[in-house]
């Protein structure tokens, strides 16, 4: 009997002793290799291990357990972060019970299994940002998630990413000022001009800095604002008119938040403000002309070059699809920025480390560098050329899509 | 002595009167040389280096060692690549509107409806494209006939490549309309059409008969539906979806109709029943769709162009504004070249085959001796992102230069500085 116990022991003993060395290490060998955060690597390997990229560069020597990826003349890159997806979320985006729902959580709504997520997956996103819907004031707070996973707990990277606030017209649409008959129905509560957005955000912020003091706040709307003014929570401002932008810089000012501009249309014509600032923007869906498209009536203006204008002038600029995978995606947002004037280099981090390090995600993905997250794409040529396909998702070491 | 030098001088005001309204109806030279880096033909193999002739707005010769004359005007194009101009064979853009609100209005012409200045025509342009035949939108039955334009011109009448061509038929119900509903109307049309068109040659025959002079027209509603039948006008029927398209080979049949088929996105299912037909097809602008697998209920990609390919279909791109790149043709076929279609076909499907569809290949489509001199000079292959127009000639006639595109400056450099409360809603 104590013969079995021992014997049981020791090969249990023996067991986790040799298990790392049965890890799983892939090495992915490419012609070239554009790590973003340094130098491209021209014939170099990225090892694997435990979905952590062990090292990167050349000459490395490939351990011979290891199954090996020969990527070969294919150009390899991180996985792409868009930081405004499309939302893998079952049931609406938008809570209809009040305007100021600081504490709802997109996280909750996650689904997995959603089509998108298989979708987006093959274009070569890795990591996502999902923020609740635009047609709340301040419609909640939004999470940063990879596709994969079987519950959301595993698709979830960071959680309470960020707070999204709309200083858009969107939330005022379908409103109406109610006339003879008593205000029964949901769209007569809602705001209905610009000026009552701002005052809801103003007023939700004012609350927020009087109770600031008391310990505990009791409200829980109160709470996540105050930790917002804490700067513990970054805001997502989605602001597309230069006149809504400037206002939202005014509030910004009034109440010392530190903001990040979504979508941001015109945001070309506030470069030196937002330059000034600090101000990280993640540029929506592209527009030839306003109105072309039925979702942006607002604005009158559009550059092209938008995204080229801001990074000139030294704004962090990320490029996401805007919510529509399907048509767009987000190699192609890069590749039409480039063609509108914006630097090659600067384009590529737009879609990589820039959206990472706005998200607070970019020591896990964003680069290849050694102990980020083994998310790989591997392009069958140069990633800003039309006809270059995705060949191959390497999603935290596994490959996802091929 | 007095009088003759009064001739002499009106003879030479008459001369330099003349000459200069010549030159100012024509500014078109009478010959060019382009000197091309590279020449794509569309018609056979790429040039290097090539020189294209021009007379008259005529291509009189392409090719390396061409000898060019010692009057013609050279046009340096050494580091640029020039191609025929693009070709859209179905927009329904341009337009005041697109449907007229009842089901069967043949005798309708875009004509009417163009509007020159439309920034689709500018956009169309700039992004070279140089002919395109503007029909109905797919709301109506029979929607109308419709016109070739190119996209430069003040007035329709100056746009003008050929009025009266293509009738749109378009199998989607009209609203409040079931399909069978919409089909039995237009089987209902087409009988009473045969009854018209049998009493009207009885009429005629009568009236020989009794030697009475036959002056009776076609009555006009119905003379395209019979221009239709004679094949003088093809027919563009449009399918949203695949179920329709045996309907619309089945009314080509019985017609004995000249058709393009003009497909939406699903489509695809019957690409098959297409290239038995042999028919010619424009595509949807929308090239990839995403569809749930049944069985491992994984989301697939459908590349459309290249299904079509490898059906053998001969077809044709067109364009919209829904995502980044489908504005463009070149993106069209890029997109269908990075799925794996041949460069030269994918070429081929955004100039020569819709020019021969909407039949214009004898001027447009490619640069061959005898063809119109309407070409693009691109700073670089066309099928490349990077890759700008910049310049467009038109027989012969550059209507189109990139570096005097001012609206195009505005859209892509930074704005001018501005006094900050300037802006008001």
């Amino acid at each position: 009997m104590r013969i079995y116990v021992i014997l049981l022991t020791f090969l249990l003993l023996v067991t986790v002793f040799i298990a790392p060395g049965w890890a799983e290490v892939t090495a992915v060998k490419a012609g070239r290799i554009l790590t973003i955060s340094g130098e491209p690597i021209t014939d170099g390997v990225i090892l694997i291990e435990d979905g952590k990229i062990a090292d990167i560069g050349t000459g490395i020597e490939i351990p011979e357990n290891a199954t090996v990826i020969d990527a070969g003349k294919s150009v390899v890159m991180p996985g792409f972060v868009d930081a405004s997806a499309v939302q893998p979320v079952r049931g609406d985006l938008n809570e209809q019970s009040s305007e100021i729902t600081p504490t709802l959580r997109i996280s909750d709504a996650l689904d997995p299994q959603s089509k998108v997520i298989k979708r987006v997956v093959q274009t070569g996103v890795t990591t996502l940002f999902i923020s609740p819907g635009r047609q709340n004031v301040i419609s909640g707070l939004g999470v940063v998630v990879k596709p994969t996973g079987n519950i959301p707990q595993q698709m979830i990277i960071k959680d309470e990413a960020a707070l999204t606030v709309v200083m858009d017209m969107d939330p005022t649409q379908g409103n109406r000022i109610p006339r003879r008959e008593p205000a029964v129905n949901f769209y007569y509560r809602r705001p209905g001009t610009r000026m009552a957005i701002i005052w809801m955000l103003r007023k939700s912020f004012f609350d927020a800095q009087q109770q600031a003091d008391t310990e505990p706040i009791s409200d829980p709307n109160l709470a996540i604002l105050s930790e917002v003014l804490k700067d513990e929570i970054p805001i997502h401002v989605n602001a597309r008119r230069a006149i809504v932008i400037r206002a939202a810089l005014k509030v910004a000012d009034e109440y010392g938040l530190k903001l990040i501009f979504q979508e941001c249309t015109e945001g070309y014509r506030v470069a030196e403000q937002l330059a000034e600032r600090k101000i990280p923007v993640v540029l929506g869906p592209f527009y030839y002309y306003p109105g072309s498209i039925g979702q942006y009536r607002e604005g009158r203006q559009v550059n092209w070059n938008n995204a080229g204008i801001l990074a000139e002038v030294g704004v962090k600029v990320a490029l996401g699809s805007g919510g529509q995978p399907d048509t767009i995606d987000i190699l192609t947002a890069a590749t039409f920025a480039v063609r509108h004037g914006m630097d090659r280099d600067e384009a590529l981090k737009a879609i990589t480390i820039t959206p990472a390090e706005i998200l607070g995600v970019a020591e896990r993905v964003g680069s290849l560098e050694k102990g980020k997250d083994a998310d790989i794409v591997v392009l069958s040529g140069d990633p800003l050329d039309v006809t270059t396909r995705v060949e191959k998702v390497i999603l935290n070491g596994k490959t996802v899509y091929q | 002595m007095k009088s003759r030098s009064h001739i002499t001088f009106i003879s030479m005001f008459l001369i330099v009167v003349i000459t200069g309204s010549i030159t100012h109806a024509a500014p078109v030279r009478r010959k060019l040389a382009v000197e091309a880096g590279r020449i794509i033909t569309i018609a056979g193999e790429d040039i290097k280096n090539g020189v294209i002739l021009i007379e008259d707005g005529t291509i009189k010769a392409v090719g390396k060692d061409v000898d060019v004359p010692w009057d013609a005007f050279v046009i340096e194009a050494k580091d640029q690549v020039v191609m025929p101009g693009f070709v859209m064979a179905h927009t329904s853009s341009g337009l005041d509107r697109e449907n007229e609100n009842m089901p069967e209005v043949p005798f309708i012409s875009t004509f009417d409806s163009i509007d020159p200045i439309s920034t689709f025509f500018e956009d169309s342009l700039r992004d070279g494209v140089v002919a395109m035949l503007i029909l109905p939108g797919n709301n109506t039955l029979l929607g109308g006939t419709g016109t070739i334009v190119k996209p430069y011109g003040r007035t329709v009448e100056a746009m003008l490549i050929k009025r009266y061509t293509g009738l749109k038929i378009s199998l989607l119900p009209s609203p409040n309309t079931s399909r069978m509903g919409h089909m039995q109307r237009f089987r209902r049309y087409m009988s009473e059409l045969k009854d018209y068109l049998e009493d009207y040659e009885q009429r005629k025959a009568d009236d020989e008969e009794e030697k009475k002079p036959f002056d009776e027209e076609i009555d006009v509603t119905k003379q395209s539906m019979v221009d239709l039948l004679n094949k003088k006008l093809t027919a563009f029927i449009y399918c949203n979806r695949a179920a329709y398209v045996p309907k619309a080979l089945e009314i080509q049949k019985t017609h004995g109709l000249k058709t393009v088929l003009v497909l939406g996105p699903d489509c695809y299912k019957a690409a098959d029943l297409i290239a038995k037909s042999k028919l010619p097809v424009v595509l949807a602008p929308q090239l990839i769709i995403w569809e749930t697998n049944e069985q491992t209920n994984e989301e697939e990609m459908k590349v459309i162009p290249m299904i079509f390919h490898r059906a053998g279909v001969k077809f044709a791109f067109q364009t919209d504004t829904s995502q980044y790149g489908s504005r463009y043709l070149w993106y069209q076929a890029a997109t269908a070249v990075k799925y794996g279609m041949k460069r030269a076909e994918a070429l081929k499907s955004i100039t020569l085959y819709p020019a021969q569809f909407i039949g214009v290949d004898n001027r447009l489509g490619s640069i061959e001796t005898g063809k119109e001199a309407t070409l693009l000079f691109l700073t670089g292959d066309p099928l490349d992102a990077q890759t700008w127009v910049d310049q467009v000639m038109i027989a012969g006639e550059i209507v189109y230069e990139r570096a005097k595109d001012e609206r195009l400056k505005k859209l892509l450099e930074p704005p001018l500085k501005i006094q900050e409360p300037k802006d008001t809603d």
